[in-house]
């Protein structure tokens, strides 16, 4: 058992006094999915924990014309719950629904899911895949950092310890924009990750691929997005034959970032063999 | 490519220590006088349903409401030796002690309801007692209970039913070695896709010998939770060391299946009555499991031409089957 200074503030400029006073010793608590595990195999030892899920700043879905705003404290559920986001990022609330069981989904936060940066994290990739912005506050100011660019390595994010994450904001996608999630598992429910796909695609009437994003989720210590494989395919029709060699080409990327491991042997083909069926589906799809 | 396939198991098993080792159950009724009943046993119910076939067993013999008993059941202060919870045992010999001293107590109260209703030909049924050739001849359960006490005729009882069988002739190993056998038989039909391996069960029939269902919904829940078992088995279930250390030490890392990855599920019970069993029924608990990894393992088989060796059936060791490379760790 550990003991620590516990603080809930309703307030963001609390929150982010509080954040800037004891930034070297606090941990920033949201549904706790991560984090009480980690206090309890005591992973981590925090003299302060910072619990921000009181802050209505930080919550909520809104949008602009052009973007869309989701507050970092919003629950997978909440995300599969809302109408905005079915109408315009599909994709999130499959990837939504498909996190952990129903516990884990009405405690665990997007704004959790990318600040615990776990390579076996599910909406990274996809907000990855949708080119998402963070929000970040600090008693310095706020200030908006490309996903990209957000996460220093596996399990560490690059933001300064006095900031906190408010929300992700995401443009709205060109009409025509087709999206695809889709994990395998061990199991259909309360399962890690084994990989997953997360594809934006646009084609152009003629069938030419205007533009394809795409980041493949538990095979990187970071994911990111495979900008080899897009641009293979990009101003391209893909016939059967440019998605067999994309697919292999997927395979040898991975390798490139992930070097041989044990699982290579079968996540190389198999991620491949991913991407060309999830790809496809998304093709015929209409 | 998504390829179907089917496959059966089936299994024999003898329930019981078999043997010669020993296998006893002691239980202990107690009733009081306003009628009720206090039974004790030693077997654990877990989940699987024995406190209720117990309770079913003393109310049919005692021809009582099944809410007059109460059950006390494994707590080594209070309750008696009825051997270990394993084996599939409990209904078959935990279930004959119970029907013994439900036996035995009713002689007692057989014999002071005669002597009060002035007849000998008494049926205990619906909470009341009465002669079969002169109805009217009657008393209800609950004043023979309070006329017993009266009377100061004992009030406990405790049975012992022994299990224990011969052994088997130690030269040829030949011989009867369990008191009764279960048998089941399953069919699984699969789905596996070829380019990541996963294998979906997509149905699951059950054909269980249960002797006597003396509660159908239980045998065929507890059939279910057997499949269900079963299938972790056959898919999921693995555990990772390193170094010494386990890896797969919290059910985050060490698979089960959930509730989304049951298939539907077929229960048929057969009742084939094993004259030793209670009102002849025989245990249900392990043979619902065992039947179910050959299945599922022989329907992969079936889909795919081709044995699989290396358990469990996930997805790397199925990739790498079909590919015909060595699994990883």
């Amino acid at each position: 058992m550990q003991s620590y200074e516990y603080y809930a503030p309703r307030s963001l400029p609390d929150a982010l006094e509080y954040l800037a006073e004891n930034a070297k010793n606090c941990r920033i608590i949201a549904g706790g999915t991560d984090l009480i595990p980690a206090l309890r195999n005591e992973d981590i030892h925090p003299a302060f924990l910072l619990n921000i899920m009181e802050i209505a700043e930080v919550g909520g879905i809104s949008e602009t014309e052009q973007t869309v705003r989701i507050g970092a404290i919003t629950t997978f559920n909440d995300l599969a719950e809302s109408g905005l986001i079915r109408k315009e990022f599909p994709i999130l609330s499959e990837m939504a629904l498909s996190v952990g069981g129903p516990q884990t989904r009405n405690r665990g936060t997007i704004g959790g899911n990318i600040a615990s940066a776990a390579p076996a994290a599910d909406g990274l990739p996809v907000f990855l895949s949708l080119d998402a912005e963070v929000e970040l506050s600090s008693r310095r100011g706020k200030r908006n950092l490309p996903l990209n660019e957000a996460i220093a390595k596996a399990w560490t994010p690059a933001w300064g310890n006095d900031e906190l994450i408010t929300a992700i904001r995401i443009k709205k996608l060109p009409s025509g924009t087709r999206t695809a999630f889709y994990k395998l598992a061990r199991r259909q429910a309360m399962a890690r990750s084994r990989m997953t796909i997360s594809l934006i695609l646009r084609r152009d009437p003629a069938g030419i691929i205007e533009e394809l994003r795409f980041v493949p989720g538990s095979v990187m210590p970071v994911p990111r997005r495979m900008e080899e494989i897009e641009k293979l395919l990009t101003g391209k029709v893909p016939t059967d034959e440019l998605l067999d060699q994309a697919a292999r080409a997927v395979g040898e990327e991975m390798v490139k970032v992930t070097g041989i491991r044990w699982s290579t042997g079968y996540k190389k083909p198999v991620l491949g063999n991913l991407f060309r069926i999830v790809l496809s589906q998304l093709i015929t799809a209409g | 490519m998504k390829k179907r396939g089917i496959g059966y198991g089936s299994m024999f098993y003898g329930l019981g220590y078999g043997f010669s080792r020993t296998d006893i159950a002691s239980a202990t009724l107690e009733i009081s006088q306003d009628g009720s009943i206090i039974a004790r046993s030693g077997e654990v119910d877990y989940g699987q349903g024995s406190d209720t076939v117990f309770c079913q067993i003393i109310a049919e013999e005692l021809g009582v409401d099944y809410s007059a008993i109460k059950l006390i059941t494994a707590d080594t202060d209070v309750t008696p030796d009825s051997g270990p919870t394993s084996a599939s045992r409990l209904t078959f010999v935990g279930g004959n002690a119970f029907i013994k001293t439900s036996r035995s107590l009713k002689k007692i109260l057989n014999g002071v309801a005669e002597d009060i209703l002035g007849a000998s030909d008494l049926v205990f049924r619906e909470g009341m007692v009465f002669s079969r050739s002169a109805p009217e001849k009657s008393i209800s359960f609950k004043k023979l209970a309070g006329r017993a006490y009266a009377r100061g005729v004992p009030a406990v009882v405790t049975e012992w039913y022994n299990n224990t069988t011969q052994d088997v002739d130690p030269e040829t190993g030949q011989g009867d070695a369990y008191a009764t056998y279960c048998w089941a038989t399953q069919m699984a039909e699969v789905e596996v896709d070829t380019e990541t391996g996963r294998v979906e069960v997509l149905r699951i029939v059950a054909v269980t010998d249960v002797g006597k269902a003396l509660n159908p919904l239980n045998c065929e829940a507890q059939i279910e939770g057997g499949v269900v078992q079963g299938l972790g088995y056959a898919l999921e279930e693995e555990i990772k060391e390193e170094g010494g250390y386990v890896k797969t030490g919290t059910l985050g890392e060490y698979m089960i299946p959930t509730s989304l990855d049951i298939p539907t599920i077929e229960v048929h019970l057969l009742e084939v009555t094993e004259p030793k069993g209670p009102y002849g029924a025989k245990g249900v608990g392990e043979p619902a499991l065992i039947p179910t990894p050959p299945a599922v393992l022989n329907a992969v088989r079936d889909a795919l031409g081709l044995r699989i060796h290396k358990l469990p059936a996930n997805l790397e060791n199925v990739y790498h089957l079909i590919n015909g490379a060595e699994a990883g760790n």
